[in-house]
């Protein structure tokens, strides 16, 4: 057993490393023949389109807005990013993750590029190539109206803890300008804000703009200025291609010296990019947010369904496998179920969707969230089937074959009939688990319930109410399945 | 009489225990068998080793000139068809009804048609007096009951041979005789068994041998008269003493 999971985790260890350098291996080819034969322009427009990642949840940068009953990322970047589009000729594809995961799903080829507040760092620089600066903004600290005398200064957050973005420029900029203080690091600004609120961090740093829109959109939030010391390249926003794409680092620099020169931003993206954040404010009723709530719900169901029917096929597969007396058969399935047993969903979905996605450039978030929660529940399945069919008596097995009926036929129709009743309480609870657990295909970008929420939260502003509906959804969903079941249950116990 | 079962220096080990330690032996068509010993002897490995549900560690099982050891999984299915065996604790499938218990078998093995099995089976059942209990479920027959439906149910596929490991061992002692009964008509029918057994009366009625086992070897092999009124081994007289 221990070797068998030391060799599988060596495999895996092995196959990551070599998947990983290859893409540097191969960009690093690119830039060497690039500067005679770069196809990163030819590429794009051959596709029609520019696909760009983002985190929309950083007004007025991006961010989403409802339009009629269309969600859209609107914002300065977006703006941005349109007119480069515009100027290549293609059309412009949005594609919304966590802040973390854009420069990867960058540098795997997932999206051709990224645009989202981005601060070119030396760190940064090594793995991907930036644009010139199209912006320079500032950072500041967003802090409760009470306690406005109470911070004026960086010193006097001192045993205190700041929130920042992970990943963000800003998470650094506290780390190493305010050694005394605590940082505490989300993925998300909505939670960060939330936080703030409910009294669980004293600050949250971030960037000027963004925070003077908090502020306007919640009384009680005001903006003070830490006096960060930065340097230019840390303060100015870039937008990011992958490493080797000069010629789409050229003509996208084309552009944004021509949003300079006309001055685009101050005079027509962040007015727009107000209006967008007011008509948000005023029509911030949860209740016109159900078709969002709704889209949600329709892909937890699909990403359930399609999981559970996935998975159980697969369950059944393996625990068979690990009851036969192949001894291959045997081991693959025990060393499979260990180790996804072993290892977080949270880290498979996105093993799936970087790792496997790097190979098949064409998965999409949706197929890799429904692969890797299919993979997770089959081994879970696996061990509930597997204990059902242990529970089965020697004897019902031993009065099959006696009258002849082969191995197959005997699990058909005396082993599964009953194992299936003697499991089906569990083979319950497993179905209800993963209607919650699909949640976390959230972070790559499907548009599940989770994540839907994410987007009503930034696009009302507000953390706790959308949640308590979300919570809502979630139990009304497990009872009713709960429901479901105990009914067929009761069925069964009656034969 | 023709040679049905042959039993050829069979062994039996589950690692360092011998169970069976060296067994030949023969079983004629026609014939009732009764395996009588103490408890532990090995008469239910014994048994179970006939129909091969447990592999044996050495030696020959023969069934109408086949060796059982030695062929396929498929071969050895068929075969098994015509051993039907019975069990001590009746191992009826809960999950079918007692007329679907008894049409299992020769729908999936045989290809019998549905109505066809169904017909057979409610014969069988009348057979055993249960033709009323047709539509119940295991779980509401008494043991009696559900050890008839058993014997019904190793009928259903035409054995040539019927193997009983203790059938009335975990019966209430009221509903001994009524499996005994529809034993003993097989037996005057001139069906072929093999009963490992406790029940010496049926032993000595029914029996057209009585085999005597100890310490994993056949020590006796006798007609049940001289074997109750006249055993040769001295094993045989101290187990009769505490017996009867």
């Amino acid at each position: 057993m221990q070797n068998i999971k030391k060799i599988l985790f060596s495999i895996i260890l092995v196959i990551t490393m070599f998947m990983l350098p290859a893409h540097h291996v191969m960009a690093d080819d690119n830039s060497n023949v690039n500067n005679t034969n770069d196809t990163s322009v030819k590429d794009i427009k051959e596709k029609g389109t520019l696909v760009v990642g983002v985190s929309a949840d950083y007004p007025p940068y991006e961010f989403t807005a409802k339009v009629g009953d269309k969600t859209k990322y609107v914002g300065m970047d977006i703006d941005i990013a349109r007119k480069i589009a515009d100027d290549l000729g293609v059309k412009l594809e949005l594609k919304n993750m966590d802040f973390d995961s854009l420069l990867v799903a960058l540098e795997t080829h997932k999206i051709d590029g990224v645009i989202s507040a981005i601060n070119p760092t030396p760190e940064r620089r090594k793995n991907v190539d930036f644009t010139e600066l199209y912006y320079s903004g500032k950072q500041v600290i967003l802090v409760n109206e009470a306690d406005r005398d109470k911070y004026q200064t960086k010193a006097d957050f001192n045993g205190q803890t700041i929130g920042a973005q992970t990943g963000s420029l800003l998470y650094d900029l506290v780390k190493e300008q305010m050694p005394k203080a605590k940082v505490k690091g989300l993925a998300k600004l909505n939670n960060l804000v939330i936080a703030l609120q409910t009294g669980k961090v004293q600050g949250v740093a971030m960037d000027q703009p963004t925070a003077e829109a908090y502020a306007v959109n919640n009384k009680g939030l005001v903006i003070m200025d830490p006096k960060f010391k930065v340097d230019a390249d840390q303060t100015g926003y870039a937008m990011a291609f992958a490493k080797g794409s000069d010629a789409l680092v050229d003509a996208a620099n084309k552009s944004i010296s021509e949003i300079k020169e006309q001055n685009l931003i101050t005079n027509d993206y962040i007015p727009k990019a107000s209006k967008y954040m007011k008509t948000t404010t005023e029509d911030n009723d949860l209740i016109d947010y159900w078709s969002y709530f709704l889209k949600g719900i329709e892909y937890t169901l699909l990403i359930t369904a399609i999981s559970v029917v996935i998975g159980f096929i697969l369950g059944t597969l393996l625990a068979l496998m690990r009851l036969s007396d192949n001894k291959i058969a045997h081991a693959i399935s025990v060393a499979y179920i260990e180790f996804i047993r072993g290892t977080p969903l949270m880290v498979q979905v996105m093993f799936v969707y970087f790792g496997i996605g790097a190979v098949v450039q064409s998965l999409p978030a949706l197929v890799a969230g429904i692969i890797a929660t299919s993979l997770n529940s089959g081994a879970y399945i696996a061990e509930i089937i597997r204990s059902g069919i242990d529970s089965i008596e020697k004897g019902q097995t031993e009065a099959a074959r006696s009258l002849g009926l082969t191995k197959n036929q005997t699990y058909r129709y005396v082993v599964i009939p009953q194992a299936l009743k003697n499991i089906w309480p569990a083979l319950g609870n497993e179905f209800i688990t993963l209607i919650k657990e699909s949640s976390i295909v959230s972070i790559i970008g499907v548009t599940d319930l989770m994540y839907q929420t994410q987007l009503v939260q930034s696009a009302t502003y507000k953390g706790v109410a959308p949640l308590f509906v979300t919570m809502i959804i979630y139990f009304i969903m497990t009872f009713s399945l709960s429901k479901v079941l105990g009914h067929f249950e009761r069925k069964m116990n009656h034969d | 009489m023709t040679k049905l079962i042959e039993i050829e220096h069979l062994q039996k080990h589950y690692g360092e225990n011998e169970v069976l330690k060296d067994i030949s032996e023969t079983v004629n068509e026609g014939q009732v068998i009764c395996v009588v010993g103490p408890s532990g002897s090995g008469k239910s490995t014994f048994l179970r080793c006939l129909n091969v549900l447990e592999q044996p560690t050495a030696g020959k099982i023969i069934f109408e000139g086949q060796e059982l050891t030695n062929v396929s999984e498929k071969a050895l299915n068929e075969l098994r068809e015509k051993m039907g065996m019975v069990f001590q604790n009746f191992n009826l499938f809960p999950n079918m009804n007692v007329v679907e218990n008894i049409m299992l078998a020769p729908m999936k093995v045989k290809g019998v048609n549905r109505s066809e099995a169904k017909k057979q089976a409610l014969e069988l059942l009348a057979k055993v007096g249960l033709q009323e209990q047709a539509e119940q479920y295991p779980q509401s027959l008494s043991g009696g009951q559900k050890q008839r439906v058993a014997i019904a149910r190793a009928l259903a596929m035409n054995p040539a041979v019927l193997l009983f490991d203790e059938p009335t061992s975990a019966l209430d002692p009221e509903m001994v005789g009524e499996v005994l009964k529809v034993m003993q008509d097989l037996a005057e029918a001139g069906m072929t068994m093999v009963v490992v057994t406790h029940e010496m009366g049926f032993a000595k009625e029914v029996a057209d041998e009585v085999w005597f086992m100890a310490d994993g070897y056949i020590k006796e092999v006798a007609a049940p008269e001289e074997f109750f009124t006249a055993p040769k081994t001295e094993r045989a007289q101290e187990f009769l003493s505490k017996v009867l």
